[in-house]
């Protein structure tokens, strides 16, 4: 267990110095940098104008100096300063840290309670029309783009049903608090995380469906039929147990690629949270900002990977860290 | 973007009687995932025959609706093109970028996992490390940047799209050559002194096919998925016409004349299906055994 | 959208004027009359769109346009404009300039307070001029260059001492152009980081309450207001939404109320002028007067030969341009000064009407012949990437040049690359971008043809590349004149020039338009209202119940 800790310590530090340096080099590249962004906006600007904002950001060292100040910082947990947003960026994260651990949380229960619950079904009536059913419904949403289905959904339950609000976390306008607010906040919910789960949903309801069909084949499972124990109890004692375990392997292994995902239904919703930041932070050049947050996705991606690992355990016995 | 994750048949596929073609098409599924991909593919092929024009030439008026005028019969865009031109001409790009973009990943992640499935130790290590670091950076918004720093276009979105699938590769093909490294072929050919590339290309690649090629069917899927979500988000090629930029080009008038929109997002649709119906039947044609459950 | 940009996403055009004739822009016209008559209701909170989000909430230093509109109903200006763009009183109730052109002296009204209750004076404005706008001020700094001094003889009188006569600091005195500072809130502080930037206190009729970054921003109603019983809301709740169409879902449905600079899709526009509930205009952006226009990099070697510009200009179709891509949310340009700005306008018969055989056969005379493949010679077309509509006008450009053998590649990118590589680099061949022209073409046009800032990467100013000691001497003189017919002479000689060597090619004049509840009721917009304020803007409640959905019963 110290081993796989130490292990683990080891591969958090890996990845930080990895994605400080690709990500400052890669940014480097980009032509243009964050003055030139904010010239830009302005409509107008002059050289003096230019210059002031470079100092102010510090683009007007060294390459070499800005590169150490910059590992620095990150070796030292600071995740420093958004210029252009006059933030430091921790408290830039923190603020939409809950709209996208909100929205991330409520996708990936949907993805895999809907898609488990599918899969389970589709497996328990393996060939029969049931099943493909499920697996054609499953592919149809997977194939869909996202942000397709997204402004389908707004047109449908937003604007013509007029049943849930378009966009947004919470109606501002209304000062609510408490139970309300969080009634409120759920209703801007449901669109976005629905959005984002249904593309998930593919994924969960093929892996159950295979895992539990894998799993049905081998021996303990014909054990405990010929034992004459009833097909409901072999499904949820038996099988059901062992099939979880690809399924929270690949959770973690997504974790990344969702919050990804959400990038297009924040934009399509107005959903406040991480993934438009760090779209945004990577055209407006704001390196400290785009750092930081693939900075703190990347600490949560190995967390929830060992969270992962520590939960085969609890599955699986016979799986021990090492 | 890369959601499936393949998992790889539990055997090496054990030689069967009838060819794989036959297999296939013995599948329901697999049988109309192929045949539509064949479709598109006759479409990309002809595309120059049928529609001789640039499909970016302004034909006609703006906004004719599919059907309206029997000339164009899937209507016309905002800027009077010929939305079935776009289709058929779009067809290549999207499969090009589909391929290529799988093409690039399978070239790094089937060199990253065969190198640290057949040498461990160090650079095993190391290779798996990398191969973690590119998992934990959300891969869309890697792609993203790489497309945003090095500007849109064709072959820096297929790059980008390649660049940032391979990880869940490198790993599958590690865990497959790790189980060959120590079979029986391999050590036999250790022992009468082939060399490491040697062994590598003829014994163990060949043998990790069949679960590549799944993947990689998947893989083109996503690439496809992939490119139009970048199109979404602004950054196309303007230059040719794909089905991806197509879809983004029409989102802006998606509330008053959505067949724009929704002709070429129909067109991803059956791709994207036709890929991942042809790699679940090659998952199964290529795996008897568990097809046989 | 990163990639989107200034002024968001959308575009803006698409009504033909058959289309608004029937609703929307009727109604326009009655809608603000009879509410003139009527009595203003107080009370209701107006959410509106802010897109993209503002970088920061003072305009004093950041002149985008997201903040100079969320700051309009923070910050009073000097001046408003009317829609003739002339100055009416605001913080500044009355002003002279001296017989020499050579003082301009304002007085100010008494009794205004900044938001934090200290009184607002002469000593803001003199200290904000030298310390801000003379300084930092990314546009006043060339405004106000013939400033010499300030004084301040009394707490609401200010004396503007200038070298020379400058008639443009007349048209740049609103809240986006010259916006005050609170004195004592900045004065010895590192201006560009002082935690104000984004918490602002300035007199405006409302206050800033809360900033919740990628999510909304939220002011109230200033109760010390200096206008008696203003404003009449009470609260203004701008949300940020990124993607079009759900701006234009979040107007139709009713959850906000207003949104400027064409915040939906051109095509959604005339959808949305149709709905009972919403009303379209393309008043309000006076004082911009946005035209846009391709930039010739005359320093390659095709573009060098003023033919083979000329020849290029009759091979695009401006009406095109203005009715297709920008679906009627454009008029052809023929000028670099628009149409709007009347008393300087004019082409002097210059004119470049959409010939392609005739572009042809000067493009023949300048020696470059057809190919054996039909090509002329190939060049590269880059766009500003602020949205669809330029990306539009790029693939036209491209389809259009190829009808006479030219082959254009069209290349995108994000803004910072975009302006690296015209004004920085200069690696392109033709850009396709737009400029406020502003009511004085001092301000928004000269920057297009001075050769000063050529390749020192310096966004928005001289990007073909042109260098013309005449222009720069009638750009000069412009800036100097005290008598305003022979400054007009002036820029109708500029515009001789410029239209005849055509290194920048005027493509159309821009409408920028805004979409509006047909309950909020409020004046005629002003030439600014775009970075205007609330201050007049309210509710009739009777028209709101079947307005505005159960939705915002918030209200």
């Amino acid at each position: 267990m110290a081993r796989y800790l130490r292990r683990t310590i080891a591969q958090i530090a890996f990845v930080i110095i990895g994605i400080a340096i690709i990500n400052f080099f890669l940014l480097r590249l980009a032509p243009g940098d964050a003055a030139q962004v904010m010239a830009g906006e302005a409509g107008s600007a002059t050289p003096e104008y230019m210059a002031a904002l470079r100092k102010q950001f510090g683009l007007d060292q060294p390459l070499y100096v800005q590169f150490f100040s910059y590992l620095k910082n990150v070796l030292t947990l600071n995740l420093g300063y958004s210029f252009r947003q006059g933030m430091p960026v921790s408290d830039l994260i923190l603020q939409r840290l809950p709209a996208t651990l909100l929205l991330m949380g409520t996708s990936i229960a949907f993805a895999v309670s809907i898609g488990g619950m599918l899969g389970l079904l589709a497996a328990r009536q393996a060939g029969k029309l049931a099943d493909t059913l499920i697996s054609a419904l499953a592919l149809l949403f997977y194939a869909t783009p996202v942000f397709w289905i997204g402004v389908m959904l707004v047109v449908v339950f937003s604007v013509l049903l007029d049943w849930l609000p378009v966009g947004g976390m919470a109606s501002v306008e209304a000062g609510l608090t408490g139970l309300a607010y969080a009634a409120d906040v759920g209703r801007h919910l449901i669109l976005p995380a629905t959005t984002l789960g249904l593309f998930y949903l593919a994924i969960y309801t093929r892996l159950m469906r295979a895992s539990m069909l894998e799993v049905y084949g081998q021996d303990f499972v014909r054990t405990a039929r010929a034992k004459g124990v009833r097909p409901r109890r072999i499904a949820v004692r038996h099988v059901l147990r062992n099939a979880l375990l690809p399924i929270v392997t690949t959770l973690g292994v997504q974790l990344g690629s969702i919050l990804g995902g959400a990038i297009l239904v924040e934009t399509v919703f107005a959903w406040p949270g991480l993934g438009r930041l760090a779209f945004e932070a990577l055209f407006q050049r704001d390196l400290n900002l785009l750092l930081g947050i693939l900075f703190c996705s990347s600490v949560v991606v190995v967390l929830v990977n060992l969270a992962v690992d520590l939960a085969y355990t609890a599955l699986d016995p016979r799986i021990e860290l090492s | 973007m890369t959601v499936f994750e393949i998992s790889a048949p539990a055997a090496p596929a054990p030689r069967a009687r009838d060819g794989l073609l036959l297999r296939l098409l013995r599948q329901p599924s697999a049988a109309v995932g192929l045949t539509l991909l064949v479709l598109i593919i006759a479409m990309a092929a002809s595309a120059n025959l049928v529609f001789p024009d640039d499909p970016l030439d302004m034909v006609t008026q703006p906004f004719l609706w599919p059907g309206e005028d029997a000339a164009y019969p899937l209507g016309t865009d905002m800027l009077g093109r010929d939305i079935a031109s776009g289709i058929f001409h779009g067809a290549r790009v999207s499969l090009l970028i589909g391929a290529v973009a799988t093409l690039v990943s399978l070239v790094i992640g089937v060199g990253t996992g065969a190198l640290s499935g057949y040498y461990g130790g160090r650079l095993d290590a190391v290779l798996m490390r990398v191969t973690e670091l590119f998992q934990t950076i959300p891969p869309f918004l890697f792609a993203l940047a790489i497309v945003a720093i090095l500007q849109p276009s064709i072959p820096t979105i297929t790059v980008a799209i390649g660049i940032t699938a391979w990880p869940s590769l490198a790993r599958l093909v590690r865990a497959e050559v790790l189980k060959l490294r120590h079979g029986e072929l391999v050590q036999a050919s250790i022992a009468l002194g082939a060399s490491d590339l040697r062994i590598i290309v003829l014994h163990i690649l060949p043998n990790t096919l069949a679960p590549v090629i799944v993947s990689a069917s998947i893989l083109v899927a996503s690439a496809i998925l992939t490119e139009s979500s970048l199109a979404f988000l602004g950054l196309g090629d303007p230059n040719v016409v794909s089905w991806g930029g197509m879809v983004g080009a029409g989102r802006e008038v998606l509330r008053t004349d959505w067949y724009v929109a929704t002709i070429p997002g129909l067109a991803i649709v059956t791709a994207v299906l036709a890929l991942n119906l042809l790699g679940d039947g090659l998952n199964d044609a290529l795996n008897p055994k568990e097809a046989a459950r | 959208m990163g990639f989107r940009g200034r002024w968001g996403t959308r575009a803006v055009l698409a009504l033909t004027m058959s289309a608004l004739a029937g609703s929307a822009w009727a109604e326009q016209a009655g809608g603000a009359s009879p509410a003139a008559q009527q009595e203003p209701r107080r009370g209701g909170t107006l959410t509106a769109i802010i897109q993209p989000e503002p970088v920061i909430l003072t305009a004093a230093i950041n002149t985008a346009a997201p903040t100079g509109v969320v700051t309009g109903s923070i910050f009073d200006g000097l001046v408003d404009y009317d829609a003739n763009l002339n100055p009416v009183p605001a913080l500044a109730e009355s002003w002279e300039t001296s017989a020499d052109g050579k003082t301009l002296t304002l007085h100010l009204r008494k009794g205004v307070k900044w938001h934090d209750g200290k009184p607002f004076t002469s000593a803001d404005v003199k200290w904000t001029l030298e310390q801000v706008w003379k300084k930092i001020h990314p546009r006043n700094q060339a405004t106000f260059a013939k400033v010499t001094s300030v004084d301040t003889p009394d707490d609401t009188t200010v004396v503007l001492n200038l070298s020379e006569p400058s008639v443009a600091i007349l048209s740049s005195l609103n809240s986006n152009g010259a916006q005050v500072l609170p004195k004592h809130l900045y004065e010895g502080t590192d201006i560009l980081n002082n935690p104000h930037n984004n918490k602002p206190v300035g007199t405006g009729p409302f206050v800033f309450k809360e900033w919740s970054r990628g999510n909304y921003i939220v002011l109230e109603r200033n109760p010390d207001y200096w206008a008696k019983g203003k404003p009449y809301l009470d609260r203004i709740v701008y949300r940020v939404i990124p993607d079009a169409a759900a701006r234009s879902a979040a107007l139709e449905k009713g959850e906000v109320q207003y949104a400027v600079l064409s915040p939906v899709p051109l095509k959604d526009a005339e959808r949305l002028a149709k709905l009972p509930n919403l009303r379209v205009t393309t008043q309000g952006y006076e004082w911009l007067s946005p035209w846009l226009f391709a930039d010739f990099n005359v320093e390659r070697p095709q573009l060098k030969d003023p033919k083979v510009r000329q020849a290029l200009a009759q091979a695009i179709d401006r009406n095109t341009i203005s009715k297709v891509v920008w679906f009627g949310f454009a008029k052809p340009a023929d000028s670099p000064i628009p149409s709007t700005l009347t008393a300087f306008h004019d082409t002097s018969g210059i004119t470049y009407p959409f010939d392609p055989k005739k572009a042809e056969a000067l493009l023949d005379e300048a020696g470059y012949k057809r190919g054996a493949d039909g090509v002329r010679f190939t060049l590269d077309i880059d766009y500003i990437p602020y949205g669809d509509d330029f990306k539009r006008t790029a693939e036209y450009l491209k389809q259009a040049l190829k009808r006479i053998g030219v082959d254009a590649n069209v290349r995108s990118q994000d803004t910072a690359a975009y302006t690296k590589r015209i004004y920085g680099d200069r690696d392109f061949d033709i850009a396709i971008t737009w400029f406020a022209a502003f009511s004085d073409p001092q301000v928004g046009v000269n920057r297009a043809y001075g050769s000063g800032p050529i390749g020192k990467n310096i966004p928005w100013t001289n990007g073909s590349g042109y260098r013309n000691p005449q222009v720069d001497a009638l750009i000069a003189a412009t800036q100097g004149e005290a008598d305003p017919k022979k400054r007009i002479q002036l820029f109708k000689d500029l515009q001789k020039v410029v239209l005849t060597d055509l290194p920048t090619l005027p493509l159309v004049e821009l409408k920028f338009f805004t979409v509006e509840a047909a309950n909020l009721k409020h004046p005629q917009p002003t030439g600014d209202q775009v970075y205007g304020s609330f201050r007049d803007f309210w509710f009739d409640d009777a028209k709101a119940a079947d307005a505005k959905p159960a939705d915002t019963k918030s209200n």
